[in-house]
């Protein structure tokens, strides 16, 4: 604007000059008179729009995603079971064997005629020394046993010593889903804001939901349908608009090469997962490794500026992914779980527009059975782990109940390591790999889904009213280290209209990422152990808008992907009946997509 | 609805919608190549030219840049025209109001 009006000032100067000949010196007056009321017109709104932009602190931007997905998955497997402590279930059977009793004292029993299992029992128990009328007394034990069949079976095969397999009273099942259309919608906002020279404020607001829902719980089917705070921008949650990012990072930091950023991180969406977005890089770290919310703290180093290599950054981050006292009750002094740290090294060894190579290097300290998060109570765990609820949930068998979940056990830490190479070609071709490592360490400890990838060791205890045998977490099963490794190739390539893009991935079984919060609409693809892969095309519209249609081929050997809480189990044996899992297990799956996505 | 529908109606949005695409521009990868080699010489920190980079303008004002050749003709001699429509076009992409990598810094 300056310039425009130095260039006015410069005309009017050199007008008395150009405009020599004709005019008479009362045409000039005029002429000056207008141009100067133009002048203070101009300045006036030169003053608004400065007042308009100075008022102005926060740039907008963002984009909107619309997307169809047709999910289908075959052979979902629901075959739950826990591994329980035998031996010390002999231990407590003289307690387990106490008679129930009616109100007015009267010892209850049970009619060993009524089914063969019944009778089963009662023979066990004479068998085992048992008077005849004792053994048909109804204690904790022969409730049990009378609920569940299996477990007479093993006692009478002498097989229950030991930690055994336990299954509970429900048939295993077998199923394919088919769901031909999901529709959901993603809004992002971004801000962004100069706070001084050297200090710039961003931010990002998401909403992502799915067509007809906004109560923001899921009921809990798998890690995916869990809302908590690493993962709530990437799987659907409504129509709440969540800060998925806000941070000031602070630049030059006493004119040197060191930046500092504190805030909600730019965690998610990293690369070389930008070529499937068809977007910028979308976070800091690998997006192979981390694709997760987080809170924490980023302290940079701009080595590019020393070593004149383009996009040459060292990163050291930090963050924390559990607080365990705060809004856990810690008042009533029973918290036994520990805060969840995360830190490492997020390096651009080159970063020039045509190579890209990226180290990662990560520890997760103090991992627990889990996350704080809320979910609605899944009607079929009721059976099995609450039978005094189930006897009211089974009348009302669609109200699941709201819960907040908190983990129970520090279960032990995980390393992640990994390195990333892109190649974008003039003729507008990328190619990308990426290695990942995830090595586990494993306290012993375990919640009720688990320990580090080791299942849980429950042991048989008497509730509060000694009237029931309950099953609780004891141990994990080992404390074995376990070590997973996840390979991702892609390309993607100019066609006409737009881009074609090929991808595969692979996790090892015990393949542990942070990826969770990639938000694929069966899960995060990249958390799969076992295989996948997509194919996708791209139909650029404008610069500013594009057509994505595609599909995920999702092939799981082992249970458990994404998740570092249980033992994975292969995905074969829990079809033959031969391995127990407490969530359904799927084999394979498959996505066919097709999305809108409009930057503005 | 049904899935085939569905995908006949993507079709169709792709067919009518790709009917406006954008003027074929440059080749971005290969202007940011020329732009380091050919401009970054008088633009770089202390440079006769002063520092120049995509952030330095808006996507409206590189535009207008290049469509007015406002520059010194003789700095810009060893380019040829396909060569500039590349550099237009990386430093169009890369604006300052274009996307920018999502990253700390
Ligand atoms: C031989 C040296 C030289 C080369 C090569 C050169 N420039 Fe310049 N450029 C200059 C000088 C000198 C100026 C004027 C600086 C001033 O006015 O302070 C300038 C000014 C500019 C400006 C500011 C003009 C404005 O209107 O704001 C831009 C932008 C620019 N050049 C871009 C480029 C680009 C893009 C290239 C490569 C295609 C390039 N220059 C190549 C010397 C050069």
């Amino acid at each position: 604007m300056r310039l425009f009006l130095t260039l006015i000032l410069a005309g009017l100067i050199a007008l008395p000059t150009a405009a020599m000949a004709a005019p008479t010196l009362e045409d000039l007056q005029l002429q000056i008179k207008a141009l100067s009321e133009e002048l203070e017109d101009m300045s006036e709104l030169v003053e608004q729009a400065e007042t308009h932009v100075a008022k102005d602190r926060i740039n907008w931007y963002g984009d909107l995603r619309v997307k169809a997905d047709a999910v289908h998955y075959d052979d979902v497997t629901f075959n739950p079971g826990v591994k329980v402590d035998f031996d010390a279930f002999a231990a407590n059977m003289g307690a387990f064997s106490t008679p129930l009793t009616a109100l007015d004292g009267t010892v209850l029993t049970y009619d060993e005629t009524a089914s063969p299992n019944a009778t089963n029992v009662y023979n066990l128990l004479v068998g085992n020394g048992f008077p005849a009328a004792a053994a048909k007394n109804l204690t904790p034990l022969t409730s049990m046993m009378l609920a569940n069949p299996g477990m007479v079976d093993g006692f009478l095969a002498g097989q229950l010593t030991g930690v055994k397999n336990f299954s509970f009273p429900v048939p295993q099942k077998t199923y394919d889903i088919d769901n031909d259309i999901l529709y959901s919608t993603r809004l992002r906002l971004g801000m962004k804001a100069k706070v001084s020279n050297d200090i710039d404020f961003t931010g990002r607001l998401t909403m992502y939901k799915n067509w007809g829902d906004s109560t923001a719980v899921k009921v809990f089917d798998s890690w995916d349908a869990f809302t908590m705070d690493g993962t709530n921008s990437g799987n659907t949650t409504g129509d709440l608009v969540h800060v998925e990012r806000a941070m000031f990072i602070w630049n030059d930091i006493a004119d040197t090469n060191f930046y500092l950023s504190i805030g909600r991180r730019p965690s998610t969406y990293g690369m070389p997962t930008n070529y499937r977005e068809n977007e910028q890089r979308g976070g800091t770290p690998s997006g192979h490794l981390v694709n997760f919310n987080f809170d924490g703290v980023t302290i940079g180093y701009k080595l590019s500026k020393v070593t004149g290599v383009d996009g040459q950054t060292v990163r050291f981050c930090y963050g924390q992914g559990y607080e365990s006292e705060y809004g856990n009750g810690e008042l009533f002094g029973g918290i036994e779980t520990e805060d969840t740290h995360l830190g490492g090294f997020n390096i651009d060894l080159i970063n020039d527009g045509m190579h890209a190579v990226q180290l990662t290097a990560f520890r997760a300290q103090d991992i627990n059975d889990g996350f704080k998060g809320v979910f609605a109570f899944p009607t079929a765990y009721a059976p099995l782990f609450a039978p005094t609820m189930n006897a009211d949930m089974q009348k009302f068998p669609t109200f699941n109940f709201v819960t907040r979940y908190q983990p129970s056990a520090t279960i032990g830490n995980i390393n992640l390591a990994g390195i990333g190479y892109a190649y974008e070609a003039f003729n507008g071709a990328s190619f990308f790999g990426s290695l990942g490592y995830t090595g586990s360490e494993s306290t012993g400890e375990a919640g009720m889904f688990g320990g580090m990838l080791s299942d849980a060791v429950f042991e048989a205890q008497l509730n509060d009213t000694k009237d029931e045998i309950i099953m609780m977490p004891a141990r994990a099963e080992n404390d074995k280290d376990r070590d997973g490794y996840g390979i991702y190739v892609g390309m993607q390539l100019p066609a006409p209209m737009g881009k074609f893009g090929l991808e595969y991935n692979y996790g090892s079984m015990f393949w542990t990422p942070f990826t969770q919060a990639q938000d694929d609409a069966i899960s995060s693809k990249l958390a799969t152990r076992g295989h996948a892969g997509e194919a996708y095309y791209v139909f650029d519209i404008t610069p500013r808008a594009f057509i994505k249609v595609g599909g995920i081929y999702y092939d799981y050997k082992w249970t458990g992907s994404g998740s570092p809480v249980g033992e994975p189990k292969e995905v074969d044996d829990v079809l033959d009946g031969k391995a127990y899992s407490m969530l359904p297990a799927i084999d394979t799956a498959w996505d066919a997509y097709a999305s809108m996505t409009v930057k503005f | 609805m049904k899935l085939q529908k569905l995908f006949v109606l993507v079709l169709a949005l792709v067919f009518t919608a790709t009917a406006v695409l954008a003027v074929e521009g440059g080749n971005s990868r290969k202007g940011k190549y020329l732009f380091k080699k050919n401009c970054k010489v008088c633009h770089s920190e202390g440079a006769e030219g002063g520092n120049v980079t995509p952030l330095s303008k808006t996507q409206s004002q590189w535009d207008r840049m290049f469509k007015k050749a406002k520059h010194d003709p003789k700095a810009w001699e060893n380019l040829s025209e396909k060569d500039l429509l590349d550099v237009n076009q990386f430093l169009f992409d890369h604006a300052s109001d274009s996307d920018q990598p999502e990253t700390c810094g």
